[in-house]
């Protein structure tokens, strides 16, 4: 074990209190003007949009998704710990975007997830990630992206769209299987994957949208009580 | 060009859903969250290369860090604007970049798009997805949304309590259970894109196998800068192989 969890370093603390504090206060920011755009639209523009307009849509969409918004905070804060949750859930595309590129940052300086030299390591990642992401989207989207969607052919956009997740996941589990180096936990998480989709969901489709929960769950409980003990 | 757009706006019936979904203000809140992002990004920077040394990092680890974060997301990064260009028709661009490019992710935004204009009875990008059903359906997204920050914002320093006195009391729990979560994540993510497709199966199948050959050559090369570069390359060959095998199966 390369880290102490119990005696915290002096900097470190600081560091929680920093990103705790600056996290919360730019994520309430990010919250505020995501709304503020579509609020104004409704309050100013005349389409002629009714308070039950906004009530009948969002409540159809809350139905399948509010459950969603509190199950994959709760999935991914084991993974990224406290600091790059605020990150994480702000920049967004996380499973296909920012947990490679925290894994792949782990990866690089040999720091295991879980251990504080990975806590940092990992949010130095999405920070890598977010200007990457927030510069390219800026350039190819908000400057160019009218002229690129005349020149892209729909084929490629569409195969995109449609392999997007495939192409990345595949490599990100065979990355954080070399980044983690635990055979046993590696082993149960897959038993666990295959049970979960082929068993667990199909039996009670109301899970569906748990199956990735449901694996993180079940693979730390399962894993925990399977440890090797001296 | 600006009498056109005040007339449009005007009229919420309208299906020239461009003159309010790229209306000026809409920029300006969208170009607010990228400003907040990137301040963001700055402290976060700063508060972990000044804590990096008391854990025994260096700043060139740090440094190395970062990159590899940067370099690892130029693959995703450029396949999640690919697809944010084929929405713009539907949205606008500053709804995508925020909604799809940040915040959220295609799939629940698109998904959340279409359950709120079918409320209203309407199709997404049909002949009845009117100027008032964009503005509907991109205010039902925007709380949605919302909600996961919500949850994010109260959650994170409960589970954070929660965490550190799980460590406090059992110290091995939080040397195992992160990287045992991780691997139970991505193990789910996998298997569950398999049985979608045979194509997409194959495509995990080409990404795996190229990630796994270049980290055994990243090692046997000693070649750190392969780590970083391995994301980028095996969606690139996985996303090259499954382009040629969709239009060869669907031509």
């Amino acid at each position: 074990m390369t880290t102490s969890t119990i005696t915290r370093p002096a900097g470190l603390h600081e560091f929680e209190r920093t990103t705790s504090r600056w996290g919360r206060i730019t994520m309430v920011a990010g919250l505020l003007l995501s709304l503020a755009g579509p609020l104004y639209i409704a309050l100013f523009m005349d389409l002629g949009i009714t308070l039950a307009h906004v009530i009948t849509a969002y409540l159809a969409v809350a139905t399948t998704f509010l459950v969603f918004a509190i199950v994959e905070p709760i999935t991914y804060f084991p993974i990224l710990g406290p600091a790059a949750m605020y990150q994480a859930f702000m920049i967004g595309n996380i499973a296909n975007k920012l947990l490679p590129a925290a894994i792949c940052a782990q990866g690089r300086i040999d720091a295991k997830p879980g251990t504080k030299q990975g806590d940092l390591a990992a949010v130095m990642g999405i920070c890598g990630a977010a200007i990457v992401h927030l510069t390219s989207l800026l350039v190819f989207v908000g400057i160019l992206g009218t002229w690129l969607l005349s020149a892209i052919p729909e084929s490629v956009t569409e195969v995109a769209r449609l392999y997007i997740l495939p192409s990345i996941v595949g490599a990100v589990l065979v990355q954080a299987i070399a980044s983690v180096k635990q055979l046993r936990p590696t082993l149960i998480s897959l038993a666990v994957a295959v049970v979960v989709v082929f068993v667990v969901v199909p039996a009670v489709p109301a899970l569906t949208y748990f199956g990735t929960a449901l694996g993180v769950v079940a693979t730390a409980v399962i894993s925990w009580f399977a440890r090797p003990r001296g | 060009m600006s009498s056109t757009f005040a007339a449009a706006a005007a009229n919420g019936a309208s299906t020239d859903i461009g003159a309010v979904a790229n209306s000026p203000i809409l920029w300006v809140f969208a170009l607010g969250v990228f400003a907040v992002i990137f301040v963001q990004t700055l402290i976060y920077m700063k508060a972990a290369r000044t804590a990096g040394s008391t854990v025994g990092l260096e700043r060139k680890d740090l440094n190395r860090a970062l990159r590899s974060g940067a370099i690892s997301s130029i693959g995703p990064s450029l396949a999640v604007v690919l697809v944010a260009i084929a929405l713009l028709a539907l949205f606008g661009t500053p709804a995508v970049l925020v909604r799809i490019g940040l915040i959220g992710s295609v799939q629940t935004e698109v998904a959340s798009a279409t359950i709120a204009s079918a409320a209203l009875g309407a199709d997404l990008g049909g002949p009845d997805y009117t100027q008032q059903v964009f503005a509907v359906a991109l205010i039902a997204m925007s709380l949605s949304g919302g909600a996961w920050m919500l949850a994010t914002l109260i959650l994170t320093p409960l589970m954070k309590r929660g965490g550190n006195k799980l460590s406090e009391v059992n110290p091995a729990v939080m040397a195992l259970i992160p990287g045992a979560a991780l691997l139970g994540a991505f193990s789910t993510l996998v298997v569950s894109e398999l049985p979608k497709s045979a194509l997409g199966a194959l495509t995990i199948l080409v990404s795996t196998i190229v990630m796994a050959a270049l980290l055994l050559l990243a090692k046997k090369l000693n070649a750190g800068w392969l780590k970083e570069w391995a994301l980028g390359i095996a969606i690139s060959v996985a996303l090259v192989f499954a382009y040629f095998a969709h239009t060869a199966t669907t031509a």
